[in-house]
């Protein structure tokens, strides 16, 4: 089945093709590009903590899983993928998020090799004791870097905060502990379950030929079971847990970030809320508001003031972060302002700037293979095409964005999350 | 695809360059004010770019200033500071929608032009001074940046290795300046600073992307022509060829992994073809994820996350850097010396030597594909009074030979070892 997916706006396509083994294919070839960008994911991260099975069992996952099986899929009984890469040139890497795994390359030459490599990785499973427990030895060090980063802390002490239940507040890589009880049995039980074919997407953007991704298709994939694994979604509160969380690690100036809960709706529209919620970001406390030059004039913020959304399948924060000597008044303005804005109305100038400021950004992205390719993937996952984002910029209302205020910037579902410097003894 | 860069003197040591590909949707132009990298005035240098972000003579508000960029389809202006061998750079920039793009067809490249020239070369000055407050939020956040530093354990690591090597060399002064000497700033003096930035620097204004880049050169052009310019020429980029002694340090902080850096010299001034040997060797050596370190330290090993090397072209340094328990400090610092012996001696396959010109093409041919790599790319070219395009480059490396790469790694010295570590012994 193939459909070609078009944007009037910009004059481009691409082509969307569900393949027989169950992968759907995205593929945007684009004109004047030297290289290509392939993302091979599937829709599994590090919110899995637990699914059902065929025979209805209830298996738990160790925290960490997906992200030690990313880095067990490069191993095959040949070798390890990267040397494989190394005869083709190709940049590999992959990542975990919270609700997907991905694989990638990006090329000048070799396509079609290159591809061919990425297949057989992604299909191709290989664990054995030995090799899972070196991994634990790699990862051990990873989270340990984790661990002394005061970014990564006060984001996931910030989930803490919001999250009662869902495993969103888990760190991705997992725990020292919790890695050491992943087996060569767990990472197959959950390829099995979630490497599955009809659960996964392909997506291709830049310099290379539709045909020889079809051709390569044909020969190396097979056929996928019908995807068995029951998904659980958590039943997770409207309120946060505390709405303020403090850490000691050594840094400069205190970091902060203020998270907003919204109630997750359908994946489809948490992905179009995104857009809205980067605009109301943008309009609430951008650098062109009276309240972010009220902030900066008093010392409070400085430029690495930013607003952020974390949108996915069952999970939507809106986010402020920076550095500031004093965090909690920035969260007390940061809700006053809201609360005000939910009283008495946007402004509308400020929504009309921080709309096209949003579009222009969006309209950044179609000019690179790497994020043409991510956004063909994350869309895809979210029920819907690339170009959705780029219209609901263009298309957002003032009514559509009061009315998303008022749900999704709820100071009473908010919290602080701060890393200060330890006292001095 | 022609991305060559076009070249241009503009005014006294002014220098308007640009690149561009229609397949592009945006185009970012740039001011850089190249200086010597100087420890008098490094610090107050380094404010300059923070200051000029702020507002211009013609759009002194800077919540106007931002209503504008955000009406002109979010146009992003950013101020920062670099450092290139013994070079400091100032740059102010801008980067926006082409015309083309535009829900109403506003003349982007010319009104982003406009607003560049006026930030970079006209701020709003008082009686002689920059804004009272502006100086002194901005000098905090300074301050915040430089010791933000600590705040990432591998990069501070990494700079003080560098900084130890180096001492006595322009390479050792930090790009964003002293804490001691960005207090004594005043307003007045930052004007002053400007003054001589404005007049003494070279410029060099970069223009990369989709559109049509002439209304931006003769806005640029007409701006410089009415300045007062008495440019002072660049020093020469030192060079030390080897190490005379091994310098160690261990610093001990609060955390939990460990970070060994250590810092090579690769000899004396190279010409083209000897630098792409040696930057071919260090890619083999510890650049790519096949490369010795990786494969050795890593995973072999299992020693660590990462174990990577890296070059500066201009000031001859390669470092290596590695985040690992402190009890495996002696292993992998073992690892490190033994892999470069095997660099020597040529004790790599031939496999290896093309696998990592692959990889180093593919790096090179891939930064034609966005603006940021092409910006990047060719301020690096600029500083080393060269234009070579990537792929002109990616010819050079590929007439590399094995015999080369091993002279490369035979001119390689250990200079300084730096551990940071935790705060107690294990």
């Amino acid at each position: 089945m193939k459909e070609i997916i078009k944007s009037q706006r910009l004059g481009e396509e691409f082509l969307r093709i569900k393949h027989k083994s169950g992968l759907t294919l995205l593929l945007c070839p684009m004109k004047g590009y030297s290289s290509a960008y392939a993302l091979f994911g599937t829709e599994y991260g590090s919110v899995e903590s637990s699914f059902i099975d065929k025979d209805g069992a209830l298996i738990q996952i160790p925290a960490g899983t997906a992200h030690f099986l990313e880095h067990k899929m490069f191993e095959s009984e040949e070798g390890d993928a990267f040397a494989l890469y190394a005869k083709t040139g190709a940049s590999a890497n992959a990542y975990t998020s919270f609700d997907k795994t991905a694989y990638l390359f990006s090329c000048s030459d070799n396509f079609k090799e290159s591809l061919s490599i990425l297949m057989h990785l992604v299909t191709e499973p290989y664990f054995t004791p030995q090799t899972v427990e070196k991994e634990q030895g790699i990862i051990g060090q990873e989270i340990k870097m984790y661990d002394d980063s005061p970014e990564w802390r006060v984001m996931f002490n910030l989930m803490e905060a919001l999250f009662e239940k869902h495993p969103l507040k888990i760190d991705i890589a997992g725990t020292v502990d919790t890695i050491a009880q992943i087996t060569a049995d767990t990472l197959y039980t959950c390829y099995n379950a979630f490497y599955n074919l009809n659960n996964m997407a392909l997506a291709i953007a830049g310099n290379f030929e539709v045909q020889d991704v079809l051709d390569l298709a044909d020969e190396i994939l097979k056929p996928a079971e019908p995807m068995t694994a029951q998904r659980i979604l958590v039943d997770e509160p409207a309120q946060v847990v505390k709405h303020r969380v403090e850490q000691q690690l050594p840094v400069a100036t205190p970091l902060f970030q203020i998270g907003f809960k919204a109630v997750p709706k359908s994946k489809e529209e948490n992905l179009i809320n995104q857009v809205y919620d980067e605009i109301l970001l943008d309009t609430i406390a951008g650098e062109h508001t009276a309240l972010y030059r009220s902030m900066y004039d008093e010392g409070i913020i400085n430029s690495t003031f930013v607003g952020e959304v974390m949108a996915g399948r069952d999970f939507a924060v809106t986010l402020f972060e920076g550095e500031s000597r004093d965090p909690d008044k920035v969260y007390e303005a940061l809700c006053g302002e809201i609360r005000r804005m939910q009283r008495e109305g946007i402004d509308r100038d400020a929504f009309e700037r921080s709309r096209r400021a949003i579009y222009g950004r969006y309209l950044g992205m179609y000019a690179r293979v790497d994020s043409v390719a991510s956004l063909m993937l994350t869309t895809q996952f979210g029920g819907a095409d690339m170009y959705t984002v780029l219209e609901a910029a263009a298309g957002a209302t003032y009514e559509m964005l009061t009315a998303r205020l008022l749900e999704a910037f709820d100071p009473e579902r908010s919290a602080l999350s701060v890393v200060t410097a330890p006292k001095e003894a | 695809m022609n991305n060559t860069l076009r070249r241009r003197r503009i005014g006294e040591e002014v220098y308007f360059s640009s690149v561009t590909d229609p397949k592009f949707k945006h185009n970012r132009i740039s001011v850089n004010y190249i200086l010597p990298l100087e420890k008098e005035t490094v610090s107050a240098n380094a404010l300059i770019p923070f200051l000029l972000r702020k507002g211009s003579r013609e759009c002194p508000d800077f919540t106007l200033l931002n209503q504008k960029l955000y009406s002109l389809y979010g146009a992003t202006l950013s101020a920062d500071v670099s450092k290139y061998g013994g070079y400091q750079v100032l740059d102010v920039s801008i980067s926006g929608l082409d015309d083309k793009f535009t829900l109403d067809g506003e003349a982007m490249v010319a009104q982003c032009a406009g607003l560049l020239a006026g930030l970079a070369t006209d701020p709003n000055l008082v009686d002689g001074a920059f804004p009272e407050k502006d100086v002194e939020l901005e000098k905090q956040y300074l301050i915040d940046s430089i010791e933000a530093e600590i705040n990432d354990k591998r990069a501070y690591a990494i700079n003080k290795c560098r900084t130890i090597m180096c001492e006595g060399e322009p390479a050792a002064l930090r790009k964003y300046g002293y804490v001691e000497d960005v207090k004594k700033i005043t307003p007045q003096s930052a004007a002053e600073t400007f003054l001589r930035v404005r007049r003494t620097a070279r410029v060099e204004i970069l223009f990369v992307g989709c559109g049509d880049c002439t209304p931006a050169e003769e806005i640029m052009e007409a701006t410089f022509a009415k300045l007062d310019r008495a440019p002072i020429a660049l020093p020469e980029q030192v060079r030390v060829p080897a190490a005379a002694q091994v310098k160690q340090e261990v610093e001990r902080m609060d955390l939990s992994q460990s970070k060994l850096a250590m810092g090579f010299r690769t000899g004396a001034a190279q010409n083209m073809d000897e630098l792409s040997a040696m930057r071919l060797m260090v890619a083999m050596f510890g650049g790519t994820p096949f490369s010795r370190l990786f494969v050795n330290v890593r995973e072999k090993l299992s020693l660590c996350y990462y174990c990577a090397a890296r070059f500066d072209r201009i000031t001859g340094i390669m470092l290596v850097d590695s985040g690992v328990e402190a009890q495996n400090r002696e292993k992998a610092q073992a690892e490190i010396l033994n892999q470069l012996e095997v660099m020597k001696r040529g004790g790599f396959t031939d496999e290896e030597l093309e696998n990592t010109l692959l990889t180093m093409k593919n790096s090179l041919y891939t930064v034609s594909d966005s603006l940021s790599g092409l910006e990047d790319w060719y301020m690096a070219q600029l500083m080393q009074s060269t234009a070579r395009s990537p792929q002109e480059e990616a010819e050079l490396m590929a007439k590399v030979t094995r015999e080369d790469v091993m002279a490369a790694a035979q001119k390689v010295t250990l200079d300084t070892v730096y551990f940071l570590t935790g705060e107690k012994e294990d």
